[in-house]
C-alpha cells in the first residue's frame, strides 16, 4: 500500500507556535494577492543603463532572530534594482508574498556599488537594505534590518545572483520534490506528516490539459503542489508557508517576482486550476470523514 | 440488551446519514459530492437522478427501527404495514432506479460502476420479491427477502463506515479507497444476511 503518511517522530522543520513575520495562511494563493494590489509592481524586467539593474534572486537568511518565535529561517527573495538617478537607487523586493518598493542613496567605487535603501515604513515588515553590487559578477550581497525590533527576525543576510525572469511552461518540478514533507503538516496526535508523492510530477499542468481520470486518485498535497507549480512558473511569491517552503527550498528555477499573476495565466492553466481546486476541496472536506 | 445497543448504534449512523442528506439543501449543481461530478451534471438526467436518490433513499432507513421487532409487529401491525409500504415504494419507484442511473456514472471507473449498478439491481429485486411474497401471504419468504433488501439498504452506512476505517488505517489514494468500498460496502452485508437466513432456515 502506498502511503503518504510516514510515522516519524518529530523531525520538524519548525514548531507551530504563533504566526508572525511575512506569512499568512491563505488557502487560496490568488486571493491573498488581491490585498496587495495597491503596492503591486508589474514584473517588467528593469532596463540596464548603469549596468547593475535587474533581478537578483537567492536566499534571505535569518541572522538575528528570536528563537522562541515561529520564524522562517530562509526565504527565497528577489531584489530588483529598477532604476538609478544621479543620486538615488530605486527598486523593490519580492519575498514571502510581499512586494515592497525601496529607494535610497548609493555610491560607486570602480565596479562596486554600495547602496542603503529603505522600504516606505508603512508595512509591519519594512526595513532597510544595505548591499553592494559588483557590476562584473552581478552578485548582490548585504543585510536587511527590520524597523520593528520586536519581529521574530530583525536582521537577515543575503547573497543574490543576477537572474532574468521568463515564463517557461515546459519547465518541470525537480525529482527532489517527491517524498518531501509539507511544511506545517506534522500532526502531533499520530506523529504523522504529509509528504509529496511521485504523482505531483506526473503531469505538467501548464502544458497538459488534465482530465478528471488523471487526478481523481491523487492525494490532496500532490494536487496542491501541481496547482501551485502553475503559479510558480509565473513567478508568484507564495504567502503561505506550506507551498513557499517547498518552492523556495527545492525548486531551483523558481524565482518570486510577483504577487499578482491572475492576468498571466493561460486558458489551459485556468482550466487545470479549476479542476485541481475541485478535487483539492473535495479531498480537504471529505477524504477522511464518514461519507463518500 | 444487545438489541438496544444495536439500535443505539443504528440511530447514531442514521443521524450521520441525515447530516449528509442535509448538505444538499439547498440543492445545487455544485454541492458537496457534486463538486467532482462536473462531467456528468450536464447530462439532463444526472442531477434529477442524483437528488431523487439523496432525498428518497434516506426514507428506507426508518424501517430499521420498526420492521424487525417482533413485539411491535404483533402489537401494531398497522405500523409495520404502513412503514413497509413507504419502504417498498420508495425503493422500487425512486431509490433503486435513481441509484442505477447514478451508478452508471460512478467514480472510480468500470469496477465501481459495476458494483453500484449491481447493487441497485439487487436492491430493487430483493425488495420487489419481498413485496410480492407478502402480498401472497408467504411471510417466511417475505422475511427472507426483506433481510436481503435491508442488508443492501444498510450499505449506505457500511460503505461510508468502511471508507472511514480504511482511510484512517491506510491512507490510501482516494479513488483506490472508493473502488474498495464500492464492493466491500454491500457484499459483506449480503454475506451476513445469508448467514442470518441460513440460521432462520435451519430446523
Amino acid at each position: 500500500m502506498r502511503t503518504c503518511l510516514f510515522l516519524f517522530p518529530a523531525i520538524l522543520l519548525a514548531s507551530c507556535a504563533g504566526n508572525n513575520e511575512r506569512t499568512g495562511s491563505e488557502p487560496d494563493e490568488l486571493s491573498a494577492s488581491l490585498m496587495l494590489e495597491t503596492n503591486y509592481i508589474k514584473p517588467a524586467a528593469p532596463v540596464m543603463v548603469y549596468g547593475i539593474e535587474g533581478y537578483y534572486t537567492g536566499f534571505f537568511e535569518a541572522e538575528e532572530f528570536d528563537a522562541n518565535k515561529n520564524y522562517m529561517w530562509s526565504n527565497k527573495i528577489t531584489v530588483s534594482i529598477d532604476s538609478l538617478s544621479e543620486t538615488t537607487l530605486y527598486g523593490h523586493s519580492v519575498v514571502a508574498g510581499n512586494v515592497r518598493p525601496f529607494s535610497g542613496t548609493y555610491n560607486r567605487a570602480d565596479k562596486t556599488w554600495q547602496a542603503t535603501v529603505s522600504e516606505p515604513g508603512d508595512d509591519r515588515y519594512d526595513g532597510v537594505f544595505t548591499f553592494s553590487v559588483h557590476s562584473d559578477s552581478l552578485v548582490l550581497r548585504g543585510t536587511w534590518t527590520a524597523n520593528d525590533k520586536k519581529l521574530a527576525v530583525t536582521k537577515r543576510k543575503y547573497q543574490l545572483e543576477h537572474r532574468v525572469f521568463g515564463y517557461d511552461p515546459n519547465i518541470d518540478l525537480p525529482e527532489d520534490v517527491t517524498y518531501t514533507k509539507l511544511y506545517g503538516s506534522y500532526n502531533e496526535e499520530d506523529e504523522s506528516v504529509e509528504a509529496i508523492t511521485e504523482d505531483a510530477l506526473r503531469f505538467n499542468p501548464s502544458v497538459t490539459l488534465l482530465k478528471k481520470e488523471d487526478i481523481e486518485n491523487m492525494y490532496q498535497g500532490d494536487l496542491e503542489v501541481m496547482r501551485n507549480s502553475i503559479y510558480a512558473r509565473h513567478g508568484y511569491s507564495f504567502r503561505n508557508r506550506r507551498m513557499r517552503f517547498l518552492f523556495d527550498q527545492l525548486v531551483d528555477w523558481y524565482m518570486p517576482v510577483s504577487v499578482n499573476i491572475t492576468g498571466e495565466l493561460t486558458d489551459l492553466e485556468k482550466k487545470n486550476i479549476d479542476l485541481l481546486k475541485r478535487y483539492e476541496a473535495h479531498a480537504e472536506k471529505y477524504y477522511d470523514v464518514f461519507g463518500r | 440488551m444487545l438489541w438496544w445497543s444495536l439500535l443505539l448504534v443504528y440511530t447514531f449512523f442514521c443521524i450521520l446519514m441525515l447530516g449528509i442528506v442535509l448538505q444538499y439543501i439547498p440543492a445545487g449543481p455544485d454541492t458537496a459530492f457534486l463538486g467532482i461530478k462536473q462531467d456528468y451534471i450536464e447530462l439532463p438526467w444526472y442531477l434529477p437522478a442524483f437528488y431523487i436518490h439523496v432525498f428518497t433513499a434516506i426514507l428506507a432507513l426508518p424501517a430499521g427501527f420498526t420492521q424487525f421487532q417482533k413485539k411491535l409487529r404483533r402489537k401494531h401491525p398497522a405500523v409495520h404495514r404502513f412503514n413497509g409500504r413507504v419502504y417498498v415504494f420508495m425503493i422500487l419507484l425512486f431509490g433503486a432506479p435513481s441509484g442505477l442511473v447514478i451508478g452508471v456514472y460512478a467514480n472510480g471507473g468500470v469496477s465501481s460502476q459495476i458494483a453500484f449498478v449491481l447493487l441497485a439491481m439487487l436492491w430493487w429485486w430483493f425488495t420487489w420479491q419481498a413485496f410480492v411474497k407478502a402480498k401472497k401471504g408467504l411471510f417466511r419468504a417475505h422475511r427472507i427477502f426483506m433481510i436481503r433488501s435491508f442488508a443492501l439498504t444498510l450499505s449506505a452506512i457500511t460503505l461510508r463506515a468502511w471508507k472511514y476505517v480504511i482511510v484512517a488505517a491506510f491512507h490510501p489514494h482516494p479513488m483506490d479507497a472508493y473502488r474498495i468500498v464500492a464492493w466491500l460496502g454491500w457484499t459483506l452485508n449480503l454475506l451476513i444476511a445469508e448467514l442470518i437466513i441460513y440460521q432462520i432456515r435451519r430446523p
